[in-house]
């Protein structure tokens, strides 16, 4: 709990707008792309926020086997 | 005609542009697109929570992609190309099966019943006990129980009842945000914003305090 709130910076994200660009986010990381300098603010909250981050994997994985 | 449809159906690649899948499922949608979109949601979902459903996971993905599609559809003017509509849709049912999924397991627990809400002296319990429940060395356990008792003391005084209880739901008893969104009946996104404005102000105390937080983060 300390650390979540060391780590916290006044301009973060809120889970609706990192929903809105976990699409784009994980086709970029899928094609080798770096999302995380293109969307900075969907990075920094997918490493805060535990239930985007799940959801982000899981997106991942199901775009992984869509393509295979 | 019918050959061409069967051909289509056996391939597991969507070949439609953006538009043509906006255009067939806008109202009225198209059946066929709609059972295409339909099993790419399925395959991607049995990939994806198969880690997470420990039975019936056939029964579940088909639900979840029924409620999905629902969702897709009545959203589709949202849609706006950043992606492929294949990963815009998916990014919607993965989120609603994961939704699911924590709501299924707190079912049955209130807010009330987490341990320490509404009784003061419940509630010192359950700190002392997160406090001292860490497998630091005893050392640091002295140090971090000392931080932590401040930190407490913060929460306590500076923050709203609201702040107080979304804290000690999701950070010290560990439920979803989604599930304490839902009891507190607020969106995910205002509890997020209403945790992030008590981190901000916690950190703000903190400095104010003398703590100085990159030194805590080492020796956290
Ligand atoms: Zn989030």
């Amino acid at each position: 709990m300390i650390q979540a709130v060391v780590m916290t910076v006044p301009d973060e994200i809120g889970c609706d707008e990192c929903f809105d660009k976990l699409n784009e986010f994980a086709e970029m990381e899928l094609a080798g792309k770096s999302p995380e300098k293109a969307l900075p603010l969907v990075a920094d909250h997918l490493k805060k926020c535990g239930e985007c981050r799940q959801e982000y994997e899981a997106l991942l994985a199901a775009l992984e086997e869509l393509q295979g | 005609m019918l050959h061409w449809f069967k051909r289509r159906r056996q391939k597991p690649k969507s070949y439609r542009t953006n538009e043509e899948w906006v255009m067939q499922l806008s109202a009225p949608p198209e059946d066929e697109a709609v059972a295409e979109l339909r099993l790419i949601l399925v395959r991607g979902l049995r990939s994806s929570l198969s880690v997470y459903v420990d039975r019936d996971l056939e029964h579940f993905v088909e639900d979840i992609a029924q409620d999905a599609l629902l969702r897709i559809l009545g959203k589709l003017d949202t849609f706006k190309g950043e992606s492929s509509f294949a990963s815009w849709a998916m990014k919607i049912a993965v989120r609603q099966g994961l939704s699911e999924l924590r709501r299924k397991k707190w079912k049955d627990i209130s807010l009330e019943d987490l341990a320490g809400m509404g009784d003061d002296r419940n509630r010192n319990d359950i700190r002392s006990e997160y406090m001292t429940s860490s497998s630091a060395e005893p050392d640091q356990m002295t140090h971090e129980s000392m931080i932590m008792k401040k930190v407490m003391e913060m929460i306590e005084n500076e923050l709203s009842e609201k702040q107080k209880m979304a804290i000690n739901a999701l950070m010290i008893e560990g439920m979803p945000i989604t599930v304490v969104a839902d009891r507190m009946e607020v969106s995910r996104n205002t509890l997020y914003k209403l945790v992030h404005d008590a981190r901000v102000k916690l950190k703000k105390k903190m400095m104010e305090a003398g703590m100085d937080p990159d030194e805590m983060l080492r020796e956290l």
